[in-house]
């Protein structure tokens, strides 16, 4: 395979991988908010229903205080649903990848705790109702590979747009030094 | 003219020989080798994620199906005996817990107290208990027995209480009854000791001498009380304790296990008295 094809190989794959990345949190975000019982309207109750349930969830690592744990209840499906669209929109593509690669490797530590603890608490990354334990921690890692194969290969494509813009600084500099 | 190093030129000549530009217009040492390991790692994660997204999905299609299951079974029962407040309250809290597991006492002294006290005693919570005595517990099913036993004769409260309150001292020798005595009357304790020890009778086959048991008292209905919430926790499926469900509005909540704290257990009554 010549450079340009692999390149382009690449480049294909980053998309790819972005869009699987985005969907990832955007759908993480959404079933944290939908409502827990099946058949249930949506309404501003049920969000609320919904972010009291993965509270518990999130106190039950026995990580952080009630008022922590609750804090990170609240803000972190709708953290998800923006980092999710940031990513799939591929704006500034490294920032909002290195950050989910840090996040992902948060979830990951807290479920590898929570288990060497004994702890057969709900994993409440896709909503209640997952146990934390190997097939959790299978996904998760994989998610946490593919967050990280997308933020280098972000932070190498902009290197390579900061070469490409440096050189032309430098052409222009050296044509009107001519 | 010297041409400008384009990055993607595949021709480096021109541009190699000129001292100001070369380094900040070549390609990254080592780029392809870094690109095409990369390139591997999305692939290979982007193909478990795939795969891991699908085996959620279908797991979670799976305990979907099983909540009509869960409703059926709290509303077939008609009569917990350990159950706390009023059947009429808006929200009812199913426990399944061990008495001898140390985040069962944690969640009742440190959640299961200020419920019963501001949202049981206030008609909001109706608090159900259902035993669930692990087998790498030596003493939980005597623990279990006596609370039923308790139950049976209107004490559950005090004999619960009795035992998470002291969970340290009768887990260390099984002498639980020290603790049973204390928080009955000697009539109730008399009674309770009584049909805890026709369950011992019945399990060991060694009659006590002071019970005069006949084939027709030599019953155990506290074990199979005990019995009954077990298989129930195996319909959730409880794994671990302590695990607790919700039901509000005739709706059943998915179950969860682990310690819960009382400001976010709280939060969650007042977001379903909300709804």
């Amino acid at each position: 395979m010549s450079d340009s094809s692999r390149r382009r190989a690449g480049r294909i794959l980053l998309i790819g991988g972005r869009i699987i990345l985005g969907g990832v949190f955007i759908a993480a975000g959404f079933v944290k908010l939908r409502p827990v019982v099946h058949g249930m309207p949506w309404s501003k109750a049920s969000v609320n229903t919904s972010l009291a349930m993965f509270a518990m969830q999130v106190d039950s690592y026995q990580m952080l205080s009630s008022s922590s744990a609750n804090l990170v209840a609240h803000a972190l499906p709708f953290a998800e649903l923006a980092l999710g669209l940031w990513i799939v929109s591929g704006l500034w593509l490294a920032v909002p990848s290195l950050i989910t690669t840090l996040i992902l490797g948060g979830f990951l530590t807290a479920m590898i705790r929570a288990y060497a603890l004994g702890l057969e608490i709900n994993c409440g990354c896709f909503g209640p109702g997952e146990k934390v334990g190997p097939l959790s921690f299978v996904r998760d890692g994989a998610f946490f590979a593919l967050s990280l194969a997308v933020t280098i290969g972000a932070f190498l494509i902009a290197r390579k747009k900061s070469a490409r813009e440096s050189s032309n600084a430098s052409t222009a500099q050296f044509e009107q030094a001519r | 003219m010297i041409q400008p190093c384009n990055i993607n030129d595949s021709n480096e000549a021109p541009c190699s020989n000129n001292f100001l530009l070369r380094g900040k217009l070549k390609m990254p040492r080592g780029w392809s080798s870094r690109a095409s390991v990369a390139t591997r790692i999305l692939g290979w994660a982007g193909l478990f994620a795939l795969i891991a997204v699908a085996a959620t999905a279908q797991a979670q299609k799976k305990s979907a199906t099983t909540a009509p299951a869960l409703k059926a079974a709290a509303a077939s029962d008609e009569a917990p005996v350990k159950a706390i407040g009023s059947k009429s309250a808006p929200i009812t809290m199913e426990v399944f817990s061990d008495y001898q597991c140390p985040s069962c006492r944690l969640l009742y002294e440190q959640t299961l107290k200020p419920l019963i006290n501001e949202y049981v005693a206030t008609g909001k919570v109706y608090l159900i208990h259902r035993d669930f005595p692990l087998p790498m517990h030596k003493y939980s099913t005597d623990a279990a027995r006596w609370v039923n036993a308790g139950a049976k004769i209107g004490r559950y409260p005090e004999v619960e209480a009795a035992l998470y309150d002291n969970q340290d001292a009768w887990s260390a020798d099984g002498n639980i009854q020290k603790f049973v005595a204390a928080a009955l009357s000697p009539a109730d304790f008399k009674r309770a000791e009584k049909m805890v020890e026709a369950c011992v009778a019945d399990s060991t086959g060694i009659k006590p001498a002071s019970l005069n048991l006949t084939p027709q008292t030599h019953e155990c209905s506290i074990d199979e009380a005990i019995a009954k919430d077990k298989a129930l926790g195996n319909t959730v499926p409880v794994t671990q304790t302590p695990t607790y469900r919700f039901y509000y509005k005739g709706q059943a909540y998915p179950p969860t296990p682990g310690y819960v704290s009382w400001p976010i257990l709280k939060q969650f009554f007042d977001s379903l008295l909300n709804q």
